[in-house]
């Protein structure tokens, strides 16, 4: 294998460096002085008195401290394993806390490290936020990480610097703003809630009292602030309790899947789709969405349709439930619509101080007003909503900052700009000309992680270091703090945004770990560390010492804060405040919104997978299916039949979109349930500056979106071009031509069906003999609830981690080849115009009786004892005949060899427990054997069984809404059992005695019946 | 019957044409037959090696993509894993089948009209089994491993899958392979030694006369290959039955709706007849007439096949119509959703060509001016090819395109290496006969001697009796 170029830790001096080395060339050039910047912090001022006890002790307390051994390094050092530390077993993985941002707020992960080696992100189960649930694109993080294509070192003009020489100069910089107390330095941030972050800009601020951050990201929650100030007086953020409301009205809310803590609230929402605790779920929206999907009630309409809607239900509580404080706030609407708002109004009020109005972060502040208000009349407020101090500064600022930069960039009034905001030039509206301006500011500072359009226009770029490689913090939106740990030393030179800023007030050298650490022993309260007993050098490097120091209090509270995730603070920073609505001014609000205009409207939506772009050379992001659509590796400008119909397009016609004089060609693609006289663009496509990864694919979105129009607007002209090409959609066919699939009821169509449901699960005659399992320790089952599953593709994702899934481009896609394992199926019923939506997750279901074994000619795939469908891969030659034979063609053939061209860097993300398959050979789900195997030698060494819900596959860990659930069938107490024999139970195409292992249960609905 | 002696053209007239044209003597028909095998090379052999050649290479070009970078290069995909590769090989099977069938149960049923064009028809059977072969091989994702089906004791102890009907494949189409080599090498034996006894180079007398095994044509050597003939007729004969209904069970087995018939070896085998005398008429009427053979392969010959094919073609319409009926009356939903997506379907076109080719071009069989026409039976005889094709790609890939569960469904394209495995095994397979044409006896001299002296003897109409009405 060639060399990783893996930067190793350690010191510079001392007898132990004498003896190590890096590569064998260094090996045999003898040692050398490292280059600079090989060593993000400090390393150049090689500290004395490192010994091999110290070194030892060092690995000794980090290998006794289960799950902190990187929390306590030898300055910012990670120590790796030159040599092995005693404790630790290598091949046994350990797993991290750490938090990674979602619009600003912490979202607690947890990282599996292979020897320091990240391989998996997982939620972290004690974090608010994630609850251990972890969404796709959180998930895919970890193939960021060794993204070959990274930025790498820091460059200003055409010259390459050291970090010392890029902090030196950028301190000049900062020194030359002094005299104007930074009149003329603008920071271009992204939204945060960083402590440490925040504390860098104050003292930013107070060395430049004029100078000014502005936040910006592509698709915030602006709106919502703005809405709340208006109800309010002042920006708070509205936290759902999911699990309290019986009856929720989304006004184009993706409560499920995007905004919010959506992990948390798809956890509690789809704990309540269970008969008997079934909550109501009512969603107006324009396009099809996972919220809108796990609706009971999705009203079809333009999204600014949505404010006279909701005014219309608002006027109904006044009028015919008595709720007479919204009586200015309403709008009555036409009889088709009154009829919705009605019986939503009534519904609502039924469920008054248990119902819940959520609007969309895309919808203009006076819904998010009026949503308030409704909550506050409907006795919602610090019920199923509560409203919190938010955590992130400058919380309204963000957005309406970008274009009075712009002005100012404009009028010359700034001479250094530093952009921490991920690519503003592609992201910024289309109206706001950052790219030309950018060009007029002297020096432009960026720090980013890949080459983009804003990088190359900066005149000093640095590369920015990977989540997983930094210090850091994040608060979650109910104030609780997580410091972010490295689970990896650097691998490119890079610097983290804590770097950047304490380089403006003169803390650049002391690198992020320190201002990070220090920064929460004082917001802790403790006192500064106590110094050494003895020795000069000691005192600048206290733990790497062999001098004795005395116990430091807050050594204990930091570890204990990495260990957990969370760091235990006294006063939580985001209280839960009482707020009381100001009816006047959201009347006010709601009066100043503009009406309706008629005409196409454009709707700008953050893509599934790449998000707002920054996922667009991930390639586990680009292949992943988006959860409505399935399609794959690029976006389409999403439009409803009858539109489509009426504008005589076809999904796969290349269009060209239109709007205020820009314009941009887009595939059209068609999608069943949207909106009419509506369409759709995704963000995050069409990237100019792009690596092989995101290859220039899809549209381009922002040109056709200007500041008055961030989340939708009309005005937009769609002509055909008459081109066609193919769009890579890994499921053609959305109905399920009559055939019992994914089974969805109505919950009182629940107890009558049981019949119908008997001649789906049970015994099949057969005159095979059949397998007795029940003398067996283990009967390993899956039930996956289709009455929980939102659909959000983020078990797809994990399976892809943990399996060692490849991705297989857009061409394979579109010849279906693609490899996950674990496939969402997205189902529609009902007309084409208007349907209902379930998803079923599928992977091998791991029949007892399999079809895939008998015509193996090789015997490559076969039965465990234990009833698992086994895939011997070095057994396979090939023949394709199970596949053929499965009746759920969950199986995934290695066309070519996926793996043989990617660079070594690349196969890092591998987990070493799994098998990478080579060409020619089937794969399939295992049900994540490698677990299965690693909790049975957990459960042998300690002399017991393994419990019933010990062994989680990956898929059922990400899931946050713990719709699939797997353990031991043999065992009455595990909850797969329980799962297995509920009233809801029924085996996929039972009719073919395959005998799966995996078990659905049906969808159920809870329809209003007044809407029927 | 009465066995008063008949004219010639009585006979002619109750049995068509004769299966010998005039009497020519011995040493007439070892001239005239060897004569494409002993003359000069001529230019329309040499431009037809080199325009087969040009597609050969092609072939090749393909196979070493498919080797190289993987079977990926293919248009297969999950669900259609199965495509072009498994069409092919079944077609080529099928084809196959003809030789056997002409040579070994028309022997055994004393056909005397099989006597002039059954090397012809083995040599076809022998480069269409060449070609069939190649297919599972390198359809596999593994290639390099497909020893790995043979059951052999290995250290490792894992045997074949005979559950499977992949294994039986290996059997049988090895032991079909292997059968047809010997069926038709020993019937070349007789003439190798005529070819020797006549060349004019010693290169050729040397090369003959190693091919001939030292055949002398004596008494004894007459009587062991009589024996060893019969027997491998006998041989053979089950083979044409079995060859075809194994390969029906690699998708009968299956549970795949489309696949998963009852109806498939009867329905095969009768498909296999019926493409095998297509491709025998398909390549004998241009060989008739450039070497000349119109003589000994009369259009009583011709039409012999023609109506082997109008009954044959029935059958496999019936198999058709048995298919739809099953899947009517099954009940199943699957089932039927597989036919009908056959008649509405996105390969609807292909099915329309299957039905048009193999149901209703052998109608023309029913009437005699059809069946004595060179340009019809041509013409049909390559449509009934192109139908079978299509059969067997309904069946295969059009099933794998829909089955269970809706969400998987996807459509199969072929690439340029699905084309060039198609087009290339046509071209190999051409080229094989065009040499076996210009290097060995394609008609059996002897037999053809054989077969005149007894028309001599016994008169015409003689193979209307039976051996013991022949003695009395």
């Amino acid at each position: 294998m060639p060399p990783l170029g893996l930067p190793i830790y350690g010191q510079t001096s001392g007898s132990l460096e004498a003896r190590r080395w890096r590569t064998l060339e260094e090996r045999e050039r003898g040692p050398q002085d490292p280059p600079p910047g090989e060593f993000p912090e400090n390393a150049q001022e090689a500290p004395g008195g490192f010994t091999r006890r110290s070194f030892l002790q060092v690995l000794g307390a980090s290998a006794a401290l289960a799950g902190l051994e990187a929390c306590q390094p030898p300055r910012e050092k990670l120590i790796p394993y030159v040599r092995p530390p005693e404790a630790v077993t290598p091949s046994v993985p350990s797993a991290y806390a750490t938090a990674t941002s979602d619009r600003g707020y912490a979202l607690g992960l947890v990282v599996t490290s292979w020897e320091g080696r990240p391989t998996k992100v997982e939620g972290n189960p004690d974090h608010p936020a994630s609850l251990g649930a972890a969404d796709a694109v959180r998930q895919a993080l970890v193939l960021d990480l060794y993204d070959p294509r990274r930025l790498a070192g820091f460059r200003r003009g055409r010259r390459d610097l050291s970090w010392t020489t890029a902090l030196a100069e950028l301190s000049a910089l900062a020194r030359g703003h002094e005299k104007d107390q930074g009149a003329r330095l603008r920071f271009l941030v992204e939204p945060t809630s960083s402590p440490t972050l925040a504390d860098l800009r104050r003292r930013i601020l107070e060395r430049f009292p004029r100078a000014r951050f502005d936040a910006w990201s592509a698709l915030g929650d602006r709106e919502a602030r703005e809405g709340a100030r208006i109800a309010f007086g002042r920006p708070l953020e509205a936290v759902l309790a999911l699990a309290d409301a019986d009856v929720v009205l989304s006004l184009e809310s993706d409560f499920l899947a995007v905004v919010g803590d959506h992990l948390r609230h798809a956890r509690v929402f789809a704990a309540r789709r269970e008969p008997g605790k079934l909550n109501r779920l009512y969603v107006a929206e324009a396009g099809y969405t996972v919220t809108g999907g796990s609706a009971d009630h999705r009203f079809r309409m333009r999204s600014q349709e949505v404010l006279p809607f909701a005014r219309a239900v608002a006027a109904e509580l006044a009028k015919a439930q008595g709720l007479e404080k919204l009586a200015p706030l309403g709008a009555a609407a036409g009889a088709d619509r009154a009829r919705l708002a009605a019986a939503v109004a009534k519904d609502l009020s039924r469920a008054r101080g248990r119902s819940l109005v959520v609007a969309g972060a895309g919808q203009p502040a006076a819904v998010h007003a009026l949503a308030a208000a409704m909550n506050d009349a409907l006795g919602n407020a610090g019920k199923t909503v509560a409203y919190r101090e938010p955590a992130v500064f400058d919380p309204s600022g963000e957005g309406t900052g970008l274009s009075a930069l712009a002005r100012e960039i404009a009028a010359g009034g700034v001479d250094t700009l530093v952009v921490t905001a991920w690519n503003p030039l592609y992201t910024a509206p289309a109206d706001v000309p950052l790219r030309t301006l950018l060009a007029k500011v002297k020096s432009s500072i960026v720090l980013a992680y890949r080459d983009d359009e804003t990088v190359r226009a900066a005149t000093f770029r640095l590369a920015r270091a990977h989540l997983l490689e930094s210090w850091g913090d994040l608060r979650a939106r109910d104030g609780r703090a997580t410091v972010i740990q490295p689970l990896i030393s650097p691998l490119k030179e890079s610097a983290t945004e804590v770097d950047l800023l304490a380089a403006f007030v003169g803390m650049g050298d002391r690198g992020t770990y320190r201002i990070v650490k220090d920064g929460w022993r004082a917001r802790l309260g403790f006192g500064p560390p106590p110094p050494p007993t003895a020795g000069s050098a000691a005192a600048g490097n206290p733990v790497d010492s062999n001098k004795a120091t005395p116990p430091d209090p807050f050594e204990r509270a930091w570890e204990e804060a990495l260990a957990a995730g969370l760091v235990k603070e006294a006063r939580p920073a985001s209280p839960v405040v009482t707020a009381t609505v100001d009816a006047g001014r959201v009347a006010q609000a709601l009066g100043a919104a503009r009406p309706e205009p008629a005409g196409l409207e454009a709707r700008f939506v953050l893509d599934y997978g790449v998000e707002d772009g920054r996922g667009y050379e991930n390639a586990w992001l680009q292949e992943l299916p988006d959860p409505v659509t399935k399609l794959t590796w690029e976006n389409a400008a999403m439009l409803s039949p009858q539109t489509a119909k009426r504008l005589g397009i076809a999904s796969g016609d290349r269009i060209e979109l239109s709007r205020g004089g820009r314009s941009v060609a887009a595939p059209a693609l068609v999608v069943p349930g949207h909106a009419d006289d509506s369409v759709t663009l995704p963000l995050g496509y069409g990237q100019k500056v792009h690596g092989a990864v995101g290859g220039g694919a899809g549209f381009d979105a922002y040109a056709l979106r200007t500041s008055d129009a961030l989340a939708f607007g009309s005005g937009l002209q769609v002509t055909r071009t008459g081109d066609r090409g193919e769009l890579a959609i890994t499921q053609g066919h959305f109905g399920m031509a009559g055939r019992a699939i994914a089974l969805a009821l109505d919950a009182e169509e629940l107890p009558k069906a049981k019949a119908e449901l008997d001649e789906h699960r049970g015994a099949e005659a057969t005159i095979l003999g059949q397998v007795d399992y029940s003398g067996q320790d283990y009967r390993w089952g899956m039930a996956i609830d289709l009455s929980r599953c939102i659909g959000c593709a983020a078990c797809t994702l994990a399976c892809q981690a943990e399996n060692n899934i490849p991705v297989v481009g857009k061409k394979q896609v579109i010849r279906s080849r693609e490899m996950h394992w674990l496939r969402v199926d997205r189902y529609f019923e009902g007309g084409a115009e208007d349907p209902k939506s379930v998803s079923q997750p599928l992977a091998c279901v791991h029949c007892e009786m399999a079809p895939c074994e008998y015509v193996c000619p090789v015997n490559a795939t076969v039965h465990s004892d234990e009833g698992l469908n086994e895939m011997v891969y070095n057994r396979c030659v090939g023949t394709r005949y199970c596949s053929n034979n499965c009746p759920y063609k969950v199986r995934r053939f290695n066309w070519f060899d996926w793996h043989g061209t990617l660079e070594p860097i690349v196969k890092m993300h591998w987990n070493p427990d799994v098998t990478v398959r080579a060409r020619g050979v089937m794969e399939k789900c295992t049900y994540c054997i490698q677990r299965i195997e690693r909790a049975r030698i957990g459960a042998r060494v300690a002399g017991r069984k393994i419990g019933p819900d010990e062994v989680v596959p990956a898929c059922a860990q990400a899931c946050p809404a713990e719709a699939i659930v797997f353990g031991n069938l043999n065992d009455p107490a595990s909850k797969v059992s329980h799962l297995h024999a509920d009233e809801r139970r029924y085996d996929l195409l039972h009719e073919l005695g395959t005998r799966p292992r995996t078990a659905y249960l049906v969808r159920v609905r809870n329809p209003n019946p007044e809407l029927a | 019957m009465s066995t008063a002696p008949k004219t010639l053209e009585e006979v002619d007239a109750l049995e068509g044409s004769p299966v010998l044209v005039g009497r020519p003597d011995d040493r007439a028909l070892s001239e005239s037959l060897l004569e494409p095998v002993l003359g000069p090379t001529r230019k329309g052999w040499l431009m037809l090696v080199g325009a087969l050649l040009v597609g050969v290479s092609y072939w090749i070009v393909s196979l070493i993509f498919t080797l190289f970078l993987g079977i990926g290069t293919w248009g297969n995909n999950i669900p259609v894993a199965w495509a072009y590769d498994i069409t092919n090989f079944v077609w080529w099977i099928g084809i196959g089948h003809a030789g056997t069938l002409i040579s070994a149960i028309l022997l055994l049923f004393q056909q005397r009209w099989r006597t002039s064009i059954n090397r012809f028809a083995e040599a076809m059977t022998l480069f269409a089994v060449a070609m069939a072969g190649l297919y599972p091989i390198i359809h596999l994702g593994r290639p390099w491993l497909f020893w790995w089906l043979i059951p052999y004791p290995a250290t490792t102890q894992v045997w074949p899958n005979f559950k499977s009907a992949l294994p039986w494949d290996v059997f049988a189409i090895s032991t079909y392979g292997t059968v047809s080599v010997l069926f038709w090498y020993l019937g070349l034996i007789p003439d190798l030694a005529t070819a020797r006894d006549v060349a004019k180079t010693r290169a050729r007398r040397i090369v003959y006369g190693i091919l001939s095994f030292g055949w002398r044509g004596s008494a004894r050597h007459w009587q062991h290959y009589r024996i060893g003939y019969l027997l491998l007729a006998g041989l053979s004969t089950p083979l044409v039955v079995s060859v075809h209904t194994i390969v029906s069970f690699d998708f009968a087995i299956s549970q795949l709706p489309g696949w998963h018939t009852t109806i498939f070896p009867p329905y095969f085998v009768a498909g296999a007849i019926f493409s095998g005398f297509a491709m025998v008429m398909t390549l004998m009427i241009p060989a008739r007439r450039a070497f000349g053979y119109q003589q000994v392969v009369t259009p009583r010959h011709l039409e012999n096949m023609a109506k082997v094919m109008l009954a044959t073609g029935l059958m496999v319409s019936y198999g058709y119509v048995m298919e739809h009926f099953i899947a009517w009356y099954s009940a199943n939903g699957n089932e039927q959703f597989a036919f009908l997506n056959r008649w509405t379907g996105d390969y609807k076109w292909i099915w329309y060509m299957q039905l048009f080719c193999n149901v209703l071009t052998p109608q023309v069989f029913w009437f005699r001016w059809a069946r004595r026409s060179e340009v019809v039976l041509f013409v049909a005889s390559i449509l009934i090819n192109v139908g079978m094709w299509a059969e067997r790609f309904v069946i295969i890939a059009v099933s794998l395109t829909r089955d269970f569960v809706p969400s998987s469904w996807a459509n199969y394209y072929p690439t340029w290496v699905d084309w060039g495995l198609l087009i290339g095994s046509i071209s190999m397979f051409g080229l094989l006969f065009v040499l076996f044409l210009r290097f060995l006896p394609a008609i059996p001299i002897f037999e053809v001697k054989e077969l005149r002296r007894e028309l001599e003897h016994y008169g015409p109409g003689v193979h209307h009796q039976g051996p013991a009405e022949v003695a009395r």
